[in-house]
């Protein structure tokens, strides 16, 4: 066994979350550049949780509301994510309608269930090998911005099929509804502090080693 | 604090979803002959092309019959479902009247809805098939004409007034006694003030094409009004047009525009003519007239007005206006028809058949004064007056054609002929006895020539002239102093003498007849013998 190296939170070394400046966190400010210094984000779990019920809660009407409406020749179709999807299908366009249910309906899905997996480990609740948690983490970070997709390819589609009576597409209150989902999604992944992750391990290492571990914050 | 974020995330995730739910308004339930162009989830309910709601499922009905249509109406719009709320299907139409709802085409039909007045609740209707008339919220004058046949005048056709579009037919009818038609029109608004009381609506469907003794008329309004019929409306010149018509108000329409001008008059008068010859070429319609002045219509041509049998005239209703009439009647303006109509006949008022055109050979029906016709009275058949009536024209030429060939018909031809035969016959015989004698006069003639050629005739002049002179001579000898009577007078003495002697012959021979043989002897009477004288 490897001697463990010296951890800066054990020494109380705080990296300010700006100008990443290490500095003890018992001076209160960055020297630098004058933010606070935490150890650890604040409230990490709890905002993390926070926003990704507010998530879930917009994910509703994102959707059940039409995401865009297509006026085709005066054929008005206001469809929703799962409805655009299956029109896809149908109409044998299977990449996009793949493309689809994974930008908009896995992908988000599968974010906010990672994170409240991660928040979970976080806190102890669940005890995944780190290396799982590392490999979701990470996927977690990879997918979070391929879920504006979605988003895109309606703002690009309102923005330029605006072809009068032959077609026009207007974005509807589901597009608005999913912008916030992933918005809020990536707020939270942004507020999850992942070393609380391995604070976690260490908690359980120390447990098995008996060593004492300062508490998170 | 982050948790506000949450709460406010519900928040506005339940409004959504509730301003969602809630923006649904009551189900109606429309019940449609057809789900023609009706799709579930994008046929869209509209009001004046505001969307009201949107067809959310079809059904067939229990009796396979119609098909029930489920209305997802918009919250907004719950209030527009009244009784008498109306509801059909707007498809393109494409017409020759009108060309609308063409954005069906491409949006696919939609359903139309008009709210009625009544009071709200009911969410059960039945739909329309066609598109009832004109909203009836819409302003505008909403009038009735009436027309004795259809003709090409259709649902939808245009309303003219100068040229102008300004409303159209909306529905046509068969009147409840079947013997007109009717129209509902409907006129905008801003030209409502136009139609008066005496306005006069007429059909200017198609293409009107008139023949009459002055030529070929073709008339047509626009190529729409051609395809699609059309009525147009405005007031005669001279006539008052008189306060802006109502709603509601009933116009008749007459078949064309010249009828309409001609209506001018007033009709008050009805009058029945009983012509002897026929009326072939006399129509429904035609114009009686004055001195060439239009004064009335022929109304109606029929042996019901004659009580039955005998009579074979012909009787023919007009109608006309008897202002003009009166006009032409000196002095008596006044007084009432039937007295005015019967001084007018006094005077030699007549009706007569004149022709209008002698290629089609249509009459019509000239009123005039005859003042040598013969006299007549006014007679009265059932409810109308009869004016008497005369044969004009071709008829009076056949008539007095007829009269002379019946004066003919009763010569005492065959006597006559009879008479001339003989005659001729003897005039045959005499002119061959004539022929006979002629020849002998050229025989005659041929031997006098010769004779007058004769050498011996040329000399007879002469001879006679000899002659002549000879006899003059004579003549002279024999006149007074002529030697002739002195030789005359000793001849008659001489013929005395002898006469003597004879007698005595005589006598001697009465008393002795011997004495021519014996002679005469002397029986013993002397007879004294005178010596006889030799000259």
């Amino acid at each position: 066994m490897t001697p463990r190296l010296p951890r800066a939170i054990d020494q109380g070394l705080a990296s300010c979350h700006v100008c990443g400046k290490v500095t003890p966190v018992n001076r209160g400010r960055c020297p630098r550049c004058g933010e606070s210094l935490h150890l650890r984000k604040p409230l990490s779990v709890q905002r993390t949780v926070a926003l990704l019920l507010a998530a879930l809660a917009l994910y509703l009407p994102a959707n059940m509301l039409p995401v865009m409406t297509i006026s085709e020749l005066g054929d008005v179709m206001a469809s929703t994510i799962l409805e655009g999807m299956v029109e896809f299908w149908h109409r044998e366009a299977y990449p996009i309608a793949i493309v689809i249910f994974v930008a908009s309906i896995m992908i988000p899905i599968v974010k906010i269930v990672a994170l409240v997996w991660l928040c979970a480990a976080a806190t102890g609740k669940v005890h995944p090998s780190p290396r799982v948690l590392g490999r979701i983490y990470w996927f977690t970070e990879l997918l979070g911005r391929w879920s504006m997709v979605d988003i895109f390819v309606v703002s690009i589609l309102v923005a330029l099929v605006q072809f009068g009576a032959y077609m026009t597409v207007t974005p509807g209150p589901g597009a608005l509804a999913f912008a916030g989902v992933v918005v809020l999604t990536m707020f939270a992944a942004m507020s999850f502090d992942p070393r609380l992750l391995w604070d976690r391990l260490e908690i359980l290492n120390a447990s098995e080693t008996l060593q004492p571990t300062p508490n998170r914050e | 604090m982050v948790w506000v974020v949450p709460i406010l995330a519900v928040l506005i995730g339940g409004w959504l979803i509730y301003q969602n739910l809630a923006s649904r308004g009551p189900i109606a339930q429309v019940s449609f002959e057809t789900a023609d162009g009706i799709a579930a989830g994008k046929t869209e309910v509209r009001c004046r092309s505001v969307r009201v709601g949107m067809v959310k499922d079809l059904e067939l009905t229990a009796d396979l019959k119609a098909v029930t249509v489920s209305i997802q109406m918009d919250r907004h719009a719950a209030g527009l479902l009244r009784e008498d709320t109306r509801f059909w299907v707007v498809r393109p139409r494409v017409s020759a009247t009108d060309i609308s709802g063409l954005g069906t085409l491409l949006t696919g039909a939609y359903i139309e809805l008009e709210p009625g007045n009544g009071p709200q609740g009911p969410t059960s209707f039945l739909g329309l098939e066609t598109p009832p008339p004109t909203n009836r919220n819409v302003p505008g004058r909403r009038l009735v004409l009436t027309a004795d046949e259809a003709g090409s005048l259709l649902v939808g056709s245009p309303v003219y007034f100068l040229g102008m579009e300004v409303g159209r037919i909306e529905t046509r009818d068969l009147a409840p006694d079947g013997r007109s038609v009717l129209y509902n029109a409907f006129i905008r608004q801003e030209f409502g003030d136009r139609v008066r009381e005496n306005t006069r609506f007429w059909n200017t469907s198609g293409v009107d094409i008139s023949a009459g003794a002055t030529g070929i008329k073709v008339r047509t309004p626009s190529f729409q009004a051609m395809l699609a019929g059309g009525a147009s409306f405005g007031t005669p010149d001279g006539v008052d047009p008189g306060k802006p018509a109502p709603d509601g108000m009933s116009f008749k329409l007459y078949p064309d525009e010249d009828a309409a001008n001609s209506s001018l008059f007033n009709p008050t008068l009805k009058v029945l003519l009983l012509f002897e010859q026929s009326v072939r070429g006399l129509t429904k319609g035609a114009a009686v007239e004055f001195r060439g002045i239009p004064i009335g219509r022929v109304t109606n041509i029929s042996f019901d007005y004659l009580p039955s049998g005998k009579d074979s005239r012909v009787p023919v209703l007009v109608e006309i206006d008897p202002s003009l009439l009166r006009r032409s009647l000196e002095g008596r303006v006044d007084g009432t028809d039937a007295k005015f109509l019967s001084t007018a006949v006094d005077r030699g008022l007549r009706g007569a058949l004149k022709t209008e055109s002698f290629i089609t050979g249509t009459l019509f029906v000239d009123l005039a004064y005859y003042p040598d016709a013969a006299a007549e009275k006014l007679t009265q058949y059932g409810d109308y007056t009869a004016v008497p009536t005369v044969p004009t024209g071709l008829e009076q030429l056949e008539l007095k054609v007829t009269t002379i060939l019946n004066k003919i018909q009763a010569l005492p031809l065959d006597d006559t002929m009879g008479k001339i035969a003989k005659a001729a016959e003897e005039a045959a015989t005499t002119i061959a006895a004539a022929r006979g004698t002629l020849d002998e006069i050229n025989t005659t003639a041929a031997a006098a020539r010769k004779m007058l050629e004769d050498p011996e005739f040329r000399g007879l002049p002469t001879d006679l002239r000899r002659t002549l002179d000879d006899l003059q001579k004579t003549v002279s000898s024999i006149g007074p102093d002529g030697s002739m009577q002195g030789d005359l007078m000793r001849t008659l003495d001489e013929l005395r003498a002898s006469l003597r002697s004879i007698k005595s012959l005589s006598t001697s021979i009465d008393e002795k007849p011997s004495s021519l043989l014996w002679g005469r002897d002397s029986s013993g009477n002397p007879v004294p013998r005178a010596p006889r004288v030799k000259h």
